[in-house]
């Protein structure tokens, strides 16, 4: 076997820009397993424990003010295990530079054992409900701690119902429900500087808000395996009484979506694309082998004759796969370890689970191996099928002719007269290895798709940054107003020197009624004349807002299955006065990108609530001269909640955008290096088994640049469509990705822009000359007296 | 015999340097080769005859000396220059074919006859060759004979006026070696082109006009031959 051994080595090193490049898409192929699937595990181990921990609820129920007594009610409904309750609302703070934040206040009673939606220290101390100096103490987010640069013992001034209270900051706390903080789904991205989540005693909470012994949020743990639906109901019936404003189970929490979709993305991923590297390589290690048995079939046959058996020959030649697999997974858990360290930073940067999600997965790493040995040992025993069909005798004489060498082209006589012999010698070549030409065409146009893959995220997020930011929401500012005012209050606003232009709005929580089914949704009444803000069609055009009837919200249309004139029940859950009904046509469906939101006109929903003329919010468009003046002014107003600066929202997501371009470009890295060993791999091998042609045809008087030229023959008609293929495929690929992600908070169309087709196809003619250049080198050491010599 | 003077190779050697060793493989040689001509080289394995070939063909330069061709220093040529003559002037015809595998009879010889400007008929140089029947045949369905007829009528086709043969018969049984070497003088006498067969053969000599004797790296002897005979009446 030792000889064998060193065979194999002399193999290797023959081929051995071969070998190294396979080994590299096999490390790409584990390296993306690793990374992906560590990053996948580890962050959904740490949201599970987070959540068991924790007790995170398993529906919430929103009321307008309830009495503590009515929890033990609840907890009393068959298949309730938890139950409860809670104040939370958001109140606006006065930040020492003057500027505005909004914190969400959220009571927790001590001890926090029995509590629904529990919280753990970070860092400092929890609160005292009764401090020793009086006063109220609290806890915030550890991101919001640290965008504001707070330090334990500031005091942070809030104002609850219109009153303003200096709240002691004592420590930093995690919760599962906030893992993703962002104020609602109208923002895409956290913004950690102007939102926060306070958390305080319950007892202080209820003093704040004026509710003594009551609560606001009603949180419910089913035990496993119950009838949600029947219990959901029980429980609404025993809240009726108590103004219950909404409902809704886990899946719509915005955190746990948000966690949900980027965990569903990463599953998606996690084995599909490694296993677009490793099985273009394992068929290329079963193409190179399936040759090499060919051509040394009189070698196989001394190797018999000499008394080696069937399966140590089988071995010698799957060794050559397995080898590459083992390099590649040696080289792939290194940077596969580094990757998925990188993927735990940016999730740590996003996602706040205080249980580590970085660290080494073993288990991970074990099933690459098995994973990557498993692939080789595949392509190499089944490449070497044919070594059992070789006996000694025959394997000395010359091989009977292939059967089929004619081309497909060749069918079209009229095209394959007009060719040349040269053109003629490509297509035949490529139609005697059909099998290469079929894992070249899938292994390039793979390469491009993931081309467009990588770059296409930019192009969506551009898209959704221009719709939004350019044509759906035209205001520099959003203000919303502690509670509802009169239109004509805005005249102090729109005095301050450089206010070019104030709409009010009208925001309305509601409960949309079809045939038995509900959904909560957002009703928001603006001017039919408004310019500071577009409800969208699917395709991006704006829909004008009508006198009579309502624009729904895609996600309300698609989950009760509604469309344009349907009429619908409406019930308001504003938490002030009595709820109202209303039944409204439905117009149009809004696309608009975040948000989610359904539209009336602001006389609508005046008229939905008995009032007139009541906004609870304006949009602000100003002289961009003067945004600094007027940002101060309004910050200095009460009874605005909270202002929220376009300008501000786009720079936060452009700067978390930014950590997003090392992996685009980790990702455009990996789809070149796949693409050019495809095409290096499938030009050398044409190159070596036809390296004496070649010569030859040096003696007939060609050039060795028009030997390279018809080396290109053979590569066009692969290249070109496999190029031209790939970029549809991208687009499928896109939408695969996006779908498998789709969550329905945000609405993200699959968009790429003409420019990154013409990139990937640009990168895909990068590697195919690259790949072609390297293998034609070759062509400069043909040695033509080497064709006088005897055949092997 | 006509003495129209075609090539002029003086004082011509060449050293091939491997790793450490030097391989003579042709000492300092000379050799003038007239149009129209049939001109053998006979020598062992070794002697230098192939090397002397592919320095006629511009497959190769000399390590020193000069060769001559119609006023062209070939020694001095550049590989472009090189390529060039080949195209234009030489016709190879190999001991092993050396076709195109994946091209039919009829493409193989259209391939070359692509290079010139003013090719020979590829189909009525086939049906010369006596391959006219068998032209949309790949390499690997024709015999050996038939494969050197291919390879023939593929050097051919550029009508050369050097047709180069390396050990023509090498791989062929004794009839079909004959009906070869007749095509070979076939070739002269229609197309005046001369011929040079390279060839460990010593029978085949007989056909030459001349014959050049070789032995370890240098031309021991060249004979005119007054009488060649026709290929037909040499055995072997």
């Amino acid at each position: 076997m030792k000889v064998l051994n060193r065979r194999l080595l002399h193999i290797i090193k023959g081929s051995r820009s071969q070998f190294l490049g396979l080994a590299v898409i096999i490390a790409v192929g584990i390296s993306l397993y690793i990374g992906i699937t560590t990053a996948f595990f580890n962050l959904s181990q740490s949201q599970q424990y987070f959540y068991q921990e924790n007790n995170f609820a398993d529906y919430y129920f929103y009321v307008v003010r309830a009495p503590e007594s009515i929890i033990k009610q609840v907890e009393r409904v068959p298949g309730v295990s938890l139950a409860s309750g809670r104040i939370q609302k958001d109140v606006p703070v006065w930040k020492k530079d003057q500027e505005r934040a909004t914190l969400r206040l959220t009571s927790y009673d001590l001890p926090l054992d029995k509590q629904v939606n529990g919280i753990e220290l970070i860092q400092g101390r929890f609160f005292s409900p009764y401090p020793a100096g009086g006063g109220i103490e609290a806890m915030v987010n550890p991101a919001y701690f640290e965008a504001n640069g707070l330090t334990f013992g500031d005091t942070v001034d809030i104002i609850a119902e219109n009153r303003k209270y200096p709240v002691k900051i004592v420590g930093t706390a995690a919760g599962p429900e906030f893992t993703y903080i962002m104020k609602d789904a109208a923002n895409l991205l956290p913004d950690h500087e102007t939102f926060g989540i306070m958390m305080l005693p319950l007892n202080q909470a209820q003093h704040l808000f004026n509710l003594p012994g009551q609560f606001n949020q009603l949180l419910v743990q089913f035990a496993p395996g119950v009838d949600q639906d029947r219990a959901v109901q029980s429980i609404k019936e025993i809240l009726t009484p108590y103004g219950n404003l909404a409902s809704f189970p886990r899946q719509d929490q915005l955190s746990h979506a948000a966690l949900e979709g980027e965990l569903e993305g990463l599953e998606a991923i996690s084995l599909f694309l490694p296993l677009i590297f490793l099985s273009i390589a394992a068929a290329i290690q079963f193409i190179i082998l399936r040759r090499m048995i060919k051509t040394q079939r009189s070698q196989i046959g001394i190797m018999k004759a000499l008394g080696f058996d069937n399966a140590q020959i089988i071995f010698h030649f799957s060794s050559y796969a397995i080898l590459i697999c083992t390099g590649g997974a040696l080289l792939g858990i290194g940077s596969g370890v580094l990757m998925a360290s990188y993927f735990s930073d940016l999730y740590a940067m996003f996602f706040n689970l205080p249980r580590a999600i970085g660290g080494v997965n073993y288990q991970v790493i074990l099933y690459s191996i098995i994973l990557s040995l498993g692939l080789g040992a595949l392509a190499g025993f089944s490449a070497s099928r044919p070594i059992l069909k070789i006996s000694p005798a025959e394997s000395m004489r010359p091989q009977p002719p292939s059967s089929s060498i004619r081309s497909l082209v060749e069918k079209c006589n009229w095209l394959w007269s007009r060719l040349s012999s040269s053109w003629k010698m490509a297509f035949r070549t490529i139609s005697r290895n059909r099998f290469r030409m079929l894992v070249s065409i899938l292994g390039i146009s793979s390469a491009v798709a993931l081309l467009i893959l990588s770059m296409f995220t930019n192009d969506a997020v551009d898209y959704l940054m221009d719709q939004h930011f350019n044509r759906e929401s035209n205001y520099d500012y959003m203000l919303s107003f502690n509670q509802p005012i009169k239109e004509s209050e805005l005249l102090n606003i729109s005095r301050l020197e450089g206010v070019e232009l104030i709409e009010g709005y009208f925001t309305l929580p509601i409960r949309v009624y079809q045939g038995g089914r509900s959904e909560e949704d957002v009703l928001v009444g603006i001017h039919p004349s408004s310019t500071l803000k577009h409800p969208t069609r699917e395709d991006g055009t704006f829909i004008p807002i009508p006198q009579e009837g309502m624009l729904i919200s895609r996600r309300s249309a698609e989950r009760l299955g509604l469309k344009v004139g349907d009429t619908v029940e409406l019930e308001t859950l504003l938490g002030l006065g009595p709820n109202r009904y209303a039944q409204l046509k439905i117009v149009s469906i809004n696309y608009q990108l975040f948000g989610n939101e359904s539209y009336v006109s602001l006389a609508q929903a005046n008229r939905i609530i008995h009032e007139s003329q009541l906004i609870t919010g304006a949009l602000i468009k100003v002289d961009p001269g003067r945004a600094a003046g007027i940002e101060k002014a309004l910050s200095d107003m009460t009874g605005i909640n909270s202002i929220v600066s376009r300008q501000k929202e786009r720079d936060n997501i452009l700067s978390m955008m930014d950590s997003m371009i090392y992996m685009v470009g980790v990702m455009i890295i990996f789809s070149v290096i796949l693409g050019f060993v495809i095409v290096y791999n499938s030009a050398i091998m044409g190159f070596n088994e036809r390296k004496r042609e070649l010569a030859s045809l040096l003696t007939l008087g060609f050039t060795r640049q028009e030997v390279a030229g018809i080396m290109w023959k053979e590569t066009i008609p692969q290249a070109l469509p496999a190029l031209v293929l790939g970029l549809p495929a991208g687009k499928v690929l896109a939408e695969l990705y996006f779908s498998s992600m789709q969550f329905d908070m945000w609405y993200m169309p699959v968009v790429i822009y003409p420019l990154s087709y013409a990139l990937a196809a640009l990168g895909g003619l990068v590697f195919v000359l690259l790949g072609q250049w390297a293998a034609s080198r070759g062509i400069k050491k043909l040695d033509i007296i080497e064709l006088s010599k005897n055949i092997d | 015999m006509n003495q129209d003077l075609l090539m002029q190779l003086k004082g011509v050697s060449k050293t091939y340097v491997m790793g450490e060793i030097r391989v003579e493989a042709l000492k300092e040689s000379s050799l003038d080769i007239y149009r129209g001509e049939i001109l053998v080289i006979l020598g062992p394995s070794g002697s230098g005859k192939s090397t002397l070939l592919n320095l006629i063909g511009g497959m190769d330069r000399p390590s020193n000396g000069d060769i001559v061709y119609k006023n062209r220093h070939l020694s001095q040529a550049s590989d472009q220059q090189l390529t060039q003559f080949r195209r234009h002037e030489i016709g190879f015809v190999f001991q092993f074919y050396n076709l195109i595998s994946d091209l039919t009879a009829e493409e193989n010889v259209a391939l070359a006859a692509e290079l010139v400007k003013n090719p020979l008929p590829t189909r009525e140089v086939l049906s010369q060759v006596g391959l006219e029947q068998r032209r949309d045949h790949f390499p690997s369905q024709l015999s050996g004979g038939e494969q050197q007829r291919v390879s023939i009528a593929r050097a051919m086709v550029k009508n050369p006026t050097l047709l180069l043969c390396d050990e023509p018969t090498g791989a062929l049984d004794f009839q079909t070696g004959i009906s070869i070497l007749q095509l070979l003088k076939q070739t002269r006498d229609t197309m005046g082109s001369t011929v040079i067969i390279v060839t460990h053969n010593t029978a085949i000599g007989a056909m030459a006009d001349r014959l050049v004797r070789m032995r370890s790296g240098e031309i021991a002897e060249i004979i005119v031959n007054e009488s060649p005979l026709p290929p037909e009446r040499i055995e072997w």
